[in-house]
């Protein structure tokens, strides 16, 4: 039998030293960033039972998740998503607080993910939930902290694209379409298959007025007038509400000075259980996947007990680092700025002076290899460290510019007060 | 400017994609004399070609690695992948449909295990277990498919028809017709937002070529 100890399963990685610290200034600009608009982090396990998520087969279909069984038989899964869990968190032990309650995440999901691309089946995911607010506000408050994470991590050029997926629910109410030739309706739109479309809408008695937009859905992404457009179109409430909304939404943004990464797709039709109103995707440069989903879901809180309404976002960490990489963003790791050598006789100082420098913020190695000088200087070349202290003895010290090879004698004193 | 890459089927499709590439105005000299290089490109218009086995056309294009690809629809429904079919190309016309033996005609459902031989497992398996809700055991082959039911390897076959002849030679007739096929240029769904511009005055010279193509 083969031995697989030394592999990792397909899908799963190490990261190391560099793509590590990237991806943990990542992290913390996200965590900043999501801290400063009032969102709270929050944590939720990484095992949760299976019914928790079966709940919501748009998001996470069973065949996509990790499955295994506690000692009662009862089935586990790996979380595939941080929202579900949060609105798990909020509708069994938050219901009692007070409206918007703002929640923020960092964590790895798991899905049974075809590779490529720059997807795995473990990935990090960071993003923010708003409970309790219906309003637009709270809906351009999500967007917009969408833009601004983005933006944050140096990447310019992203477009946001918004839908809303009660256009199309409207127009295929008014359809009055089976429930199987909706889905195929809605699958044809999302592939933007305009020919499909046709055939299908050829086959059905509906309006001519309807039929016409049926057939326009697909097309209908681009700038604001795509609006302006679909206002002509339709006639149903239900879908001019869902436009309306997204033109308070725009409005707002626009007053937040945003409005140059949004366009509008009308066409955005995935998760039509999941999302109840807005929906959206980023995109950038470099990769083939949006980096960025989010929408309005107030159908979900409520299948853990408590109605209310939620909106929210989340973003692919591992995506946006192969963008930031394709696009030759560049994160430059800070690495060891001193190498401190010293003898037996010379620790206590060596120690001492250490950190004192750490305590500036400075990053120093002492040099537990104990080698001698050149050796040690072999090192720091090898690690780009940019130079050594050396203690000669309890006061003196010699500093070695590594890049210079210039060698100054100063003292420990000497060198804290500088 | 970033090259637009676009992934052709290489073959017969990639020589039938060139008069629709020429009427967007992209050089495709580098195509019809291509040589072994693996990517071609019209340097001018900063397009770049590759020419790959068509069945991984739908992969290149939905990671990203291509923007643009152009490929039958057997094999966009077969890799079932998720990106944008925006236009019919009309060409490389032909069906996908279920045949076997004449005895079997309008008896498809009497049929109590059914075996299908196809080198198209994921269509078989949609149509039918999705549109006639019936379980099936698929036998994937990669040739010569109409062989499986004369041999007693299947009782029917999926498999691309076009004129019908094999079909008719070998004693076998169509049972139903799964979808039509031809040839879609389909598009990479982060690449039609991020290029939008470039990637629409490319669908809409394909669309005067089709048009022109049909008055003629």
């Amino acid at each position: 039998m083969t031995s697989w100890k030394i592999y990792t399963p397909e899908g799963v990685q190490d990261i190391l030293f560099e793509e590590c610290y990237v991806k943990r200034i990542i992290e913390e600009k996200l965590r900043n960033l999501f801290r400063t608009y009032g969102y709270n982090e929050v944590e939720t396990p990484s095992l949760e039972f299976y019914d928790t998520f079966s709940a919501v087969s748009d998001i996470a279909p069973q065949e996509a998740m990790f499955k295994f069984f506690d000692p009662q038989g009862r089935i586990l899964v790996l979380r595939p998503d941080i929202t579900i869990p949060i609105a798990r968190t909020a509708a069994t032990k938050l219901k009692d607080e007070q409206s918007p309650i703002k929640f923020s995440y960092i964590g790895n999901v798991f899905r049974y993910n075809e590779l490529g691309g720059g997807k795995q089946k473990e990935f990090t995911q960071a993003g923010v939930e708003i409970l309790g607010i219906d309003s637009p506000e709270a809906d351009a408050e999500i967007i917009a902290t969408a833009i601004n994470s983005i933006k944050a991590l140096g990447i310019e050029n992203f477009q946001l694209d918004i839908g809303q997926v009660e256009f199309f629910k409207g127009i295929m109410e008014e359809a009055k379409l089976s429930v199987q030739d909706m889905e195929l309706v809605r699958t044809l739109i999302d592939r933007k298959d305009f020919l499909g479309i046709e055939e299908i809408i050829r086959e059905h008695d509906i309006d001519d007025k309807l039929k016409e937009v049926i057939l326009n859905l697909p097309g209908l992404f681009g700038s604001m007038e795509v609006i302006e457009k679909a206002e002509k179109l339709t006639s149903n409430s239900r879908s001019l509400a869902a436009l309306q909304n997204l033109r308070n939404i725009y409005s707002i943004l626009e007053d937040y000075s945003l409005e140059k990464y949004v366009s509008i797709d009308l066409g955005m039709v995935q998760s039509l259980n999941y999302y109840t109103g807005i929906i959206f995707r980023g995109f950038t440069y470099g990769v083939g996947f949006p980096v960025i989903s989010g929408g309005r879901y107030d159908k979900l809180v409520e299948a853990f007990g408590m109605k209310s309404p939620a909106t929210g976002f989340s973003l692919g960490i591992n995506l946006v680092m192969m963008a930031l990489d394709r696009q030759k963003i560049n994160y430059k790791m800070h690495g060891t700025d001193s190498l401190v050598c010293y003898s037996n006789h010379g620790r206590r100082a060596a120690y001492g002076l250490s950190q004192e420098l750490r305590k500036q913020g400075l990053v120093i190695e002492m040099d537990i290899a104990c080698r001698d000088l050149e050796k040690a200087k072999e090192y720091a070349r090898a690690k780009s460290i940019g130079g050594i202290i050396y203690i000669t003895d309890e006061s003196g010290i010699e500093l070695h510019n590594i890049k210079t090879g210039e060698v100054t004698r100063t003292s420990v004193d000497e060198l804290l007060n500088k | 400017m970033r090259y637009l890459k676009i992934a052709l089927s290489k073959g017969r499709l990639a020589d039938l994609s060139i008069e629709f590439l020429e009427a967007a105005g992209i050089n495709c000299s580098e195509i019809k004399d291509p040589g072994r290089k693996l990517i071609l490109s019209d340097e001018k218009n900063k397009v770049q070609f590759f020419l790959v086995k068509p069945s991984d056309v739908p992969t290149y294009v939905e990671y990203g690695a291509a923007d643009l690809g152009i490929v039958g629809k057997d094999t966009l429904l077969e890799e079932g992948r998720n990106l944008y079919e925006v236009l019919n190309l009309g060409f490389a016309a032909c069906r996908m449909v279920v045949a076997g033996p004449a005895e079997l005609a309008g008896k498809l459902d009497k049929l109590n295990n059914k075996r299908v031989a196809t080198k198209y497992p994921r269509i078989a398996r949609e149509y039918f277990e999705h549109k006639r809700r019936e379980s099936i055991e698929v036998i994937k082959l990669n040739g010569s498919v109409e062989l499986a039911p004369l041999v007693g390897l299947s009782e029917v076959i999926v498999d691309l028809v076009e004129s019908g002849r094999t079909l008719k030679e070998n004693g076998l007739v169509i049972l139903d017709t799964i979808a039509d096929i031809s040839a879609r240029l389909v598009v990479n769904r982060v690449s039609m937002k991020m290029e939008s511009e470039r990637i629409n005055k490319i669908i809409e010279g394909f669309r005067k070529q089709l048009e022109e193509g049909a008055g003629r």
